[in-house]
């Protein structure tokens, strides 16, 4: 049964007994069938085979089977909710693009959060609390003052007393009455004509227009005869711009001055504190007075020159010395009066930020031409690489290979032999 | 040309002739443990035959039949309706198939050959069917499987090739000199076999 002789081939014969043939090729041959007894006696050989291969029964399975996988069906049946990993899942996609939209979000709070205002905040409190601790020693400068001259008195006492004892031994009149006086001084103070305070006010105030602000705080300022005694601006990019000052505003117009800078903005943070001070003054004046008369009767003294060249540069000596205390504190005084004629006002002014739409730095030919330079380097980089990691672990890779490459092979197609697919 | 067989699936429940596997198997991903049962019934007799004509011990061959139905209901989950049921539910068969040949040359290896034990229904095995059985062993793997596919599961060209990986133009030719040899064994004077050589070529079948 060859091509020429015969329309159909053998195999066709059986494609057309399996149905595996189209419709119109299933046509030729079964009109082939019906004109062809060699062909029909291929058709009967295989039907024959096959009569013969469903002699090969098999038993009909044990029921045995049947509970285990029945069991297993029923405690597998509850739903399952597996999320197909495929490219179409519309679930994959949702999950996957909410999942990095919540990624990139955090990420982004994380950088605005903690890379620009955290830096910014905390160079603001630096210079802050480097203000306040400049204000702090302005203000705490009489009593540490007062105190090293009560030590310096204190320790003056003895040594005054030996002074005396030796310029009793040059004019025991004037000693005598010096005792005196000290003595009147020391317990009468001048009383306090009105009470002294120093006051210091902290404002927080955020402001729309931050130029404007600046403006009207140097006319208030000048309006006022105040003056900044420290003032510090921040100005970075995609972020609110604020300022930190310490000024210094006369008494009087403090209220003023106080309602005016108000006027700025919102006002988010307002406190005032009262140090009353006049006992520290009266305290201050009464030791300066001393130290004056003290001058003034060592002054007397060293005119008299009755005593020994020894005694007068002792004398001398503890003139200067007091000279010294007197302007250490009368400097004190005049800073105390300060503090009270004048007081502090700690202002903060935070611009209203709105987020600026900037334009990209470059242009895109720019940025693309930039890009494709780094991807040029990134490229040489990454195959010098190679090639560098090729000369170092080459030869060893090569020997490895060799070492663990042929019996792998080996029982590879061992293996294939033994066990072929079918 | 092949006929309805013992093994062929069937549908023993008139209501759920209306469904297809496919639709069964997706209704027991979706948690009905019914639909499975349907299933089952159509194809525990198939799958059965599957492995009892290419394993020689029986037991074996429902041990693999139940290990085939479990992995179906593991990979339920997974089982997408892209193909036909009757495909995914052989080509399971036929990994475990291989698996447990895999290890039984691995226990012939070490362990020597294993002693198969005595089947009733081979004492009454009929001379016909050993000879047949003697001649599908004989012919090539690969032949020998695409024609037991095509006779005795009765799957199509387009299954097979699928199963097997192989062009359509393959498997018709394949089975065609499967078909051809295997009228030609049959057809000459069959020597005398053992019953240790009819096992041995149930094995390899």
């Amino acid at each position: 049964m060859t091509a020429t002789t015969h329309p159909v081939t053998p195999e066709e014969v059986m494609a057309f007994l399996d149905g595996e043939l189209s419709h119109v090729e299933a046509q030729a041959v079964s009109a082939h069938l019906e004109d062809c007894a060699e062909c029909a006696g291929v058709v009967e050989q295989f039907r024959n085979l096959s009569q013969s291969l469903s002699e090969w029964e098999v038993p009909a399975v044990s029921s045995k089977l049947d509970e285990p996988v029945r069991d297993a069906a029923v405690s597998n049946s509850t739903p399952v909710r597996t999320i197909r990993f495929g490219i179409w899942n519309w679930r994959l996609w949702a999950i996957g693009g909410g999942g990095a939209f919540a990624a990139i979000l955090v990420f982004a709070l994380i950088i605005f959060s903690y890379s620009s205002p955290l830096p910014r905040t905390a160079q603001f409190l630096a210079q802050k609390k480097e203000i306040e601790q400049n204000n702090a020693a302005t203000n705490n400068k009489p009593e540490v003052m007062n105190g090293l001259i009560d030590k310096q008195q204190i320790a003056a006492l003895p040594l005054e007393s030996r002074q005396m004892d030796s310029l009793a031994r040059i004019s025991p009149g004037v000693v005598s009455e010096a005792k005196t006086r000290d003595a009147r001084d020391r317990t009468v103070a001048p009383p306090p004509s009105a009470p002294m305070i120093a006051r210091t006010v902290s404002l927080t105030i955020q402001v729309k227009d931050f130029a404007a602000a600046r403006a009207a705080l140097d006319n208030i300022l000048a309006r006022h005869h105040g003056y900044s005694a420290q003032l510090s601006v921040n100005t970075q990019e995609n972020a609110p711009r604020d300022l930190y000052a310490s000024l210094r505003i006369p008494a009087p117009e403090l209220l003023a001055a106080i309602g005016e800078l108000k006027t700025l903005g919102r006002v988010q943070n307002e406190s005032q504190t009262g140090e009353e001070v006049t006992q520290q003054h009266a305290d201050q004046a009464a030791r300066l007075k001393n130290s004056r008369e003290t001058e003034e009767r060592l002054q007397a003294i060293l005119q008299q020159r009755t005593g020994k060249i020894e005694d007068v540069l002792e004398v001398e000596e503890e003139i200067a010395r007091v000279r010294g205390e007197i302007e250490s504190m009368e400097s004190d005084q005049d800073a105390l009066e300060h503090r009270v004629s004048f007081a502090t006002v700690n202002l903060q002014l935070t611009e209203e930020y709105k987020a600026q739409l900037n334009s990209p730095d470059a242009s895109a030919t720019t940025r693309m031409h930039n890009s494709f330079v780094a991807g040029f380097h990134n490229a040489s980089e990454t195959v010098l690489r190679i090639v560098l990691f090729l000369e170092e672990y080459g030869p060893p890779i090569l020997i490895w290979l060799v070492i663990l490459g042929l019996p792998a092979s080996f029982a590879w197609r061992r293996y294939k032999r033994m066990h072929s697919r079918f | 040309m092949t006929g309805k067989r013992n093994d062929a699936p069937s549908n023993p429940d008139a209501d759920e002739q209306t469904e297809t596997d496919e639709q069964l198997m997706v209704a027991f991903a979706r948690g009905s443990s019914d639909a499975f049962n349907v299933l089952f019934l159509r194809y525990k007799q198939p799958l059965f035959g599957f492995f009892r004509r290419r394993v020689a011990d029986p037991a074996q061959a429902e041990e693999l039949t139940q290990e085939a139905f479990l992995a179906v209901l593991r990979a339920s989950a997974r089982y997408q309706a892209c193909a036909l049921f009757r495909t995914y539910l052989y080509a399971i068969g036929f990994k475990i198939l291989r698996a447990h040949r895999r290890k039984s040359a691995f226990r012939v290896i070490f362990h020597g050959e294993a002693q198969l034990g005595h089947e009733a229904a081979i004492e009454s095995t009929a001379d016909a069917e050993v000879v047949l059985r003697q001649a599908v062993g004989k012919l090539d793997p690969m032949d020998r499987e695409i024609l037991m596919l095509r006779e005795f599961e009765q799957l199509s060209y387009a299954e097979i090739a699928e199963l097997c990986s192989l062009p359509l133009n393959t498997v018709r030719s394949r089975l065609f000199r499967a078909r051809t040899a295997l009228h030609d064994l049959l057809a000459a004077p069959a020597p005398h076999s053992t019953r240790n050589e009819l096992k041995e070529s149930e094995g390899r079948a």
